[in-house]
């Protein structure tokens, strides 16, 4: 189990390496100078050439490339171009909004997933199972901003029961409350599609474990059926489950940039989205960084998860 | 506990507390601004966005500057200044008494260093920042020199008489030399200067929050504290004021705007700024080297169709780059009407009865912009009408901007704000053959020796009212052979709440949120 959990933490290193060659040839790639967004249209070609010069941009990619790992290397992100603030505090402050936003979302989806998905299962075909049929298809079809915004002209602008945007109070506010009240709408947005994902694919293999013969046998012994249900059928239909929550969980993190924009909340999407408006090489890098850092953990979370949900998975 | 009452009491858990924590009101004598982006940095000097500019100027002030509600130039940190007889001598006298936010004085020093860290490379602080204007403002300069304390002379390589006008740009703001060289690199993110606020916090992706200088010298500042947000999505600004949350936001949608003059629990105003759209012309292109093939071009797009529908009364036709009412526009002269039947008779007089086939380039956003694909797409239906086909590509900005130095740009639309109304800051930089694309902004590569001449000319005049009478001439000369399709010149628009008194929208773009009284 150790050695496996070593090697899987090894092999971190050459992931991270591929996303960050990908992610900075299809930036440097891609049309648009940092220095001519940044200098705007005023700038002569003499500042622009300097500036070039003074940010190494006028270097071959695999100067600029290696520059730049050999100070990843030494922990150190580098400054962002346009921001100038040290790239590193900048994404980890806006790293920590997008863990609060992105984990609540993931509870609240799997969560009523898995509720919706169990209760449709154990009773298919009935109402509550294509209601659920109808919500999921409705959920999946809705883009994250559409639905964003309804939810926000009818909590915030009509009722006035949550707040519009932003993560706490713009005056103070700060405390947990405030937190939770700025949460609800991103967070249930955010939700809102993997809740139906999770749902279906849990309807479907509930559906499946409830007709293995280890069900017929539990019922036959006289097992509530609750215990049946979730005991003997959930437990062993969680297999799944948990795989597709890991895959959402990477979804989450990577589809918080809209919702963040919607409501403006402080993450580290936003900030990505100027980085790339802005060409920001070194800060988009670092967001890219650690979102995939975190991606790969969550992975890895799920591989162990394997091994405590069902005991016969060994990893050597 | 059954997984439904767990959802229910995880719901329970997320809306309760915001069912109990309604929208509070704001403590008394904060202003809470919603900015449609967050600020850069806070030094403008080292900024070419207006969301930086808007609040970095809170803090830092300029020798000269503009009355609250024109574009004017008035004193400002200089009570007064005077001009050599060869315009190459510009001597300030500053006001006395004036600390920056540090405690340190403004004198002489402090303008010169101000200057001198963007302009000098040599300047032990020109290698902190990104100086966007130090060529396109202070190329000119050849010295700063320091008379005495309270007295600071610029010395010019060759007059330039919008001089004035570039010391009221934010580049040009005086900074505090001690703060800069104790924050070094982080001198951008908060600033020092003698603004009617001083810097306290920035919040990353959140607020900035400025507080009220007490000693400000012009006028005392009735606001405590002013915190700007910043939020993109333009529903989500527009809940936040309607709420309650926020006192004032800029950059309302037009779609927004006949709904938000009705709401009778906020103002909306409205104010022309020194902007100008336009649809650039490669002039140097066939057949656009034929100025009757442009002059069709600007009859056959229905203006007033734009302004009316798409921006909704948030712009005002264009006849030529200088922003009508200002000192240096000709009052006589007139939008292009509205004329399909003209157009057709003109190219086919240019040798296209058939029209032709072109490329439009547009950026998907950018500040200063408007609405450009809406805008983009009536006017390439307007061509359609007239015989020219366009095929509307758009693009991203920083790829537009970039593709733009390709000189293989057919049609393409883009704004320019001076900041002032000097026709110089306008005129100049987009048409002058000097600043042809790359090297400079001009990228309808418009060329006219007569006019670039009478711009020369004007450069070295000082007298305002002859320069007044070149610039006219100048317009009458893009007039008659157009290097753009003249569009609109922006209105700008800001909603507050009812608390909000005294506030005014600056033609300049700025928001002087300190002439903000709150009830």
């Amino acid at each position: 189990m150790r050695r496996y959990l070593a090697r899987r933490l090894l092999l971190l290193v050459p992931v991270l390496a591929g996303v960050s060659v990908v992610i900075f040839m299809v930036l440097h790639l891609s049309p648009g100078d940092p220095v001519e967004i940044m200098l705007g249209s005023q700038a002569t070609q003499e500042d622009r050439a300097r500036l070039r010069a003074e940010l190494g941009l006028d270097q071959p990619l695999h100067v600029q490339y290696g520059r730049w790992l050999g100070h990843v290397a030494r922990g150190d992100l580098g400054r962002s171009l346009w921001m100038k603030r040290p790239v590193l505090d900048e994404v980890l402050g806006r790293f920590k909004a997008t863990l609060v936003l992105t984990g609540t979302a993931l509870l609240l989806s799997s969560l009523a997933g898995v509720a919706l998905g169990v209760a449709s299962a154990t009773r298919p075909n009935s109402v509550l199972d294509r209601l659920s049929a109808v919500a999921s298809l409705f959920g999946a079809s809705m883009p994250t901003f559409w639905l964003g915004i309804v939810l926000m002209v009818i909590f915030a602008l009509w009722l006035g029961w949550l707040p519009a945007s932003g993560m706490y109070a713009a005056y103070g506010g700060g405390d947990l409350r405030d937190l939770l009240a700025h949460l609800v709408l991103p967070a249930v947005t955010l939700a809102a599609a993997s809740v139906t994902i999770i749902a279906r694919l849990t309807r479907a293999t509930m559906l499946e474990t409830l007709g293995q013969d280890y069900i017929r046998t539990a019922r036959a012994k006289g097992v509530v059926e609750r215990a049946v249900v979730l005991r003997h059928g959930l437990k062993n239909a969680l297999i799944p489950i948990v795989t597709v929550v890991g895959v959402q969980a990477g979804y989450l993190l990577g589809g918080a940039v809209l919702t963040e924009t919607v409501f403006a909340w402080p993450g580290v999407g936003t900030l990505m989205v100027q980085g790339i408006l802005a060409r920001d090489f070194p800060l988009v890098q670092g967001c890219v960084l650690v979102v995939a850092l975190s991606f790969v953990l969550v992975n890895l979370a799920v591989d162990l998860l394997y091994a405590w949900l069902d005991p016969r998975i060994r990893y050597e | 506990m059954s997984v439904t009452t767990a959802w229910l009491a995880l719901v329970a858990l997320m809306i309760g507390p915001g069912m109990a924590v309604p929208a509070a009101p704001q403590p008394a004598g904060t202003l809470v601004v919603g900015l449609v982006a967050e600020p850069v940095n806070l030094d403008p000097a080292q900024v070419t966005d207006l969301n930086s500019n808007r609040v970095g100027r809170r803090i830092v002030e300029t020798l000269a500057t503009f009355p609250d509600e024109s574009t004017q130039i008035v004193p400002g940190l200089a009570e007064s200044w005077t001009v050599s007889k060869d315009g190459l001598r510009y001597t300030f006298k500053l006001r006395k008494g004036i600390s920056f936010h540090d405690g340190t004085p403004l004198n002489a020093e402090a303008v010169k260093f101000s200057i001198e860290r963007q302009i000098n490379a040599e300047h032990p602080f020109n290698k902190l920042g990104k100086y966007p204007f130090a060529n396109y403002f202070f190329g000119n300069v050849k010295a700063v020199e320091v008379v005495d304390p309270s007295t600071v002379e610029f010395v010019l390589k060759e007059p330039r008489a919008s001089f004035l006008a570039i010391l009221t740009a934010g580049a040009a703001s005086i900074v505090s030399p001690t703060a800069v060289k104790k924050l070094g690199v982080d001198y951008a993110l908060q600033p020092v200067g003698t603004g009617p606020f001083r810097y306290v916090a920035w919040d990353r992706g959140q607020r900035v929050v400025l507080e009220r200088n007490a000693q400000y010298w012009k006028s005392p500042v009735k606001v405590e504290r002013v915190i700007y947000r910043p939020i993109v999505e333009d529903q989500a600004r527009l809940t936040e004021l309607l709420t309650g949350a926020l006192d004032l936001i800029v950059g309302t949608p037009p779609d927004f705007v006949a709904q938000l003059e009705n709401n009778p629990k906020v103002t909306l105003l409205k104010q022309v700024g020194a902007h100008v759209w336009y649809l650039g012309i490669n002039n140097q292109k066939k057949p656009f080297d034929d100025k009757r093939v442009r002059q069709a071009l600007n009859y056959a797009v229905n203006k007033e169709a734009i302004v009316r529908d798409v921006l909704k009364g948030t712009g005002s036709m264009s006849a030529g780059p200088v922003l009508p009412g200002t000192w240096g526009a000709d009052a006589g002269l007139k939008p292009y009407p509205y004329d399909p039947e003209r157009a057709r008779k003109l190219l086919a007089d240019a040798g296209y009865p058939g029209g032709f086939t072109t490329s439009m380039w547009v950026p998907e956003s950018g500040s200063g912009m408007q609405s450009p694909v809406a805008m983009a797409t009536v006017m390439q239906s307007n061509l359609k009408a007239v015989g020219v086909n366009v095929t509307l590509q758009t693009f991203e900005w920083g790829a537009f901007i970039a593709k733009l130095r390709s000189k293989e740009q057919e049609l393409f639309a883009l704004s320019w704000m001076a900041g002032n109304e000097d026709p110089d800051m306008v005129m100049y930089p987009l048409l002058h053959s000097s600043q042809w694309t790359p090297g400079g902004p001009n990228r309808a590569l418009y060329k006219s020796d007569t006019f670039d001449e009478l711009l020369h000319q004007a450069r070295l005049t000082t007298d305002q009212a002859k320069r007044a009478e070149l610039y006219r001439q100048a317009q009458r000369i893009l007039a008659d052979d157009p290097p753009w399709i003249f569009v609109d010149h922006e209105i700008q628009t800001a909603v507050h709440s009812k608390r909000v008194q005294g506030f005014k929208l600056h033609p300049s773009f700025d928001l002087r949120v300190e002439t903000i009284s709150l009830k």
